[in-house]
């Protein structure tokens, strides 16, 4: 009847290990078709340019994985860096312009009122939009993807600065006034804290978005960059260039997204912490 | 009392029902109409190139009206966005299809997902350009390569949004109704259908706003006809009346048709969602996942 407390270790720790098996063979499961997902894009691809028979058409993934470490061997970090400096300005100006947008909407009614139809329009105009006007205004200059990326990415952190300011905790203001803590105090601990994290949501939401624009700029105003790049092997129709020149991009983007933005997010909200971890 | 409006319904000597209706959400969104309208015409003292509100009027009623704009060009308004408008649904039906397809096969099947997930997310964070760029280096300057940028640009976003809607069904409801006896058709009406609508509306929305985007690039860049390419006509020729009055076609058109038809048609779609929660999401325009 009574069973020993080893039996009993020995049991859980059988069904321990039955389900980290388990667990361990789903999860090989699902890398094998991760990893038959790719095989199967590239696959596809190959068989399409191999049926085609025409590199100015679609290059076979050889011809562009050689394009590719031609590019790396060449002034790739170049012209990336180049990228992202404007593209990394232009979310300074974004930011500069959006968050006393957003305190404003978000602190009255009226200016609420007031900014809802223009900043709704603003996050609606097509990115074509922008890049033509910043060329218009700036010419040919390190300033026109700056503009475009700023004005692209003004209206999601002016919406989330606005929802940060309205969700901000009444009563630890209350609180902290009735403790005697400055207005200035309060700005700095809790009103600052609380809206941070909304206009970096604003930054992460328009992330993409912004990169898309800033090369899009490139494309029309910039003798550097990404999208001039992308755009001089079109006119050249050197396809095995446009597409490796596409990969590269959208592989440093999402690495971009994932690396830097995850970190910076950590960072930023350290102090929550306690917060996930109830 | 007449100079009073303008200090925006704030001076003291404001009479009381001026300023209820300039401090209201009608009169506030109607000031900041005037004011852009204002802040425009001004600019165009400072920097004279630019067209003012009423040139560009002026331009908008000829293209649209059909008469001439000096010489032999007239206005061809109608027959632009006609072919955009053919163009751009051909190629929205084709990419939403595909999208709602595979969007299906990627929330129903875990083995769908790891295969097709990937892909889906290089293909979000691929620039609407460079299928305009790629669609004309295939097929030419032909009416294939717009048609299939718009596809292009939006099927991922609709296959993200609908596999994300098929993930969403809850299996307890699903195993409540069979335990209960609703039958097989009643389940898939009233949990499947109602669960994913919603989505599939979120995803033809994002689909819209960057195949919008799309076509007007392709158009702008290899197209003999369209929004696109006379927008372009006009930016080519130093017209700049003509570039800002099509700007605006197209940005009107964009956020009539998103703003006020598809939200009000999405919020039908949700009706049995808790309304205050539903007006909450969509009055903020979260323009979450929108491409260029």
């Amino acid at each position: 009847m009574t069973k020993s407390v080893s039996e009993v270790v020995a049991r859980g720790q059988d069904n321990l290990d039955q389900a980290q098996r388990i667990a361990a063979g789903s999860r090989r499961r699902r890398y094998m078709a991760v990893v038959v997902g790719w095989v199967g894009f590239l696959g596809l691809w190959w068989a399409l340019s191999a049926w085609l028979g025409s590199e100015a058409r679609l290059p076979s993934p050889p011809r562009v994985f050689q394009e590719i470490l031609i590019i790396l061997e060449g002034d790739f970090w170049n012209q990336f860096w180049a990228s992202i400096v404007r593209v990394g300005a232009g979310f300074v100006a974004a930011v500069l312009i959006g968050t006393p947008l957003g305190f404003a909407m978000g602190r009255s009614r009226y200016w609420g009122n007031f900014l809802q139809a223009p900043v709704v329009v603003a996050g609606s105009i097509p990115g074509l939009t922008y890049a033509v006007m910043a060329f218009v205004v700036f010419g040919i200059s390190f300033w026109g993807p700056v503009l475009a990326v700023g004005l692209i990415s003004m209206p999601y952190v002016a919406i989330n600065v606005a929802e940060g300011v309205r969700g901000v905790d009444r009563g630890l203001i209350d609180m902290s006034t009735s403790y005697g803590r400055t207005e200035r105090q309060v700005f700095r601990h809790v009103v600052v804290p609380s809206v941070l994290p909304f206009i970096f949501a604003g930054v992460r939401l328009s992330f993409s978005l912004a990169w898309k624009v800033g090369t899009l700029t490139e494309v029309f105003g910039s003798s550097k960059g990404i999208g001039f790049q992308v755009r001089r092997n079109f006119q050249l129709f050197n396809m095995p260039a446009v597409i490796a020149w596409v990969l590269l991009f959208i592989v440093f983007m999402l690495l971009l997204e994932r690396l830097v933005l995850v970190r910076m997010e950590r960072r930023l909200f350290r102090w929550r912490q306690w917060e996930r971890d109830q | 009392m007449t100079a009073a409006p303008l200090a925006l319904g704030k001076g003291p000597g404001t009479p009381g029902r001026v300023r209820r209706i300039l401090t209201s959400s009608q009169g506030a969104q109607a000031t900041a109409i005037v004011v852009f309208i204002g802040a425009w015409q001004l600019l165009t003292l400072v920097a004279t190139r630019v067209p003012g509100p009423v040139e560009v009027t002026q331009f908008l009623y000829t293209e649209i009206t059909g008469g001439s704009h000096g010489g032999i060009i007239t206005g061809q308004f109608a027959e632009h966005f006609a072919v955009t408008l053919r163009h751009f649904s051909i190629g929205l039906f084709i990419g939403f299809t595909a999208g709602l397809l595979a969007g299906v096969l990627v929330g129903s099947f875990v083995i769908a997902r790891a295969l097709l997930n990937d892909t889906v997310l290089v293909l979000l964070a691929m620039p609407a350009f460079v299928w305009a760029f790629l669609t004309t280096m295939w097929f030419g300057i032909d009416w294939r390569a717009p048609v299939l940028t718009v596809a292009f640009t939006a099927f991922p976003f609709v296959a993200v949004n609908v596999a994300q809607g098929v993930r969403s069904i809850t299996p307890e409801l699903k195993n409540m109704s069979s335990a209960f006896g609703v039958s097989r058709w009643k389940q898939f009406k009233h949990l499947t259908v109602a669960a994913v609508t919603g989505y599939i509306f979120a995803g033809l929305r994002f689909a819209i706003i960057v195949g919008w985007n799309g076509i007007l690039l392709s158009e702008w860049f290899s197209g003999q006809s369209g929004v696109g390419f006379r927008t372009r006509y006009w930016f080519d020729a130093n017209r700049y009346r003509g570039f800002v009055g099509w700007v605006i076609v197209f940005i009107v058109f964009i956020v009539v048709l998103d703003r006020m038809i598809l939200n009000r048609l999405q919020a039908r779609a949700f009706r049995w969602r808790d309304p205050v929660e539903v007006k909450a999401e969509l009055s903020n325009p979260d323009f979450d996942q929108v491409g260029a």
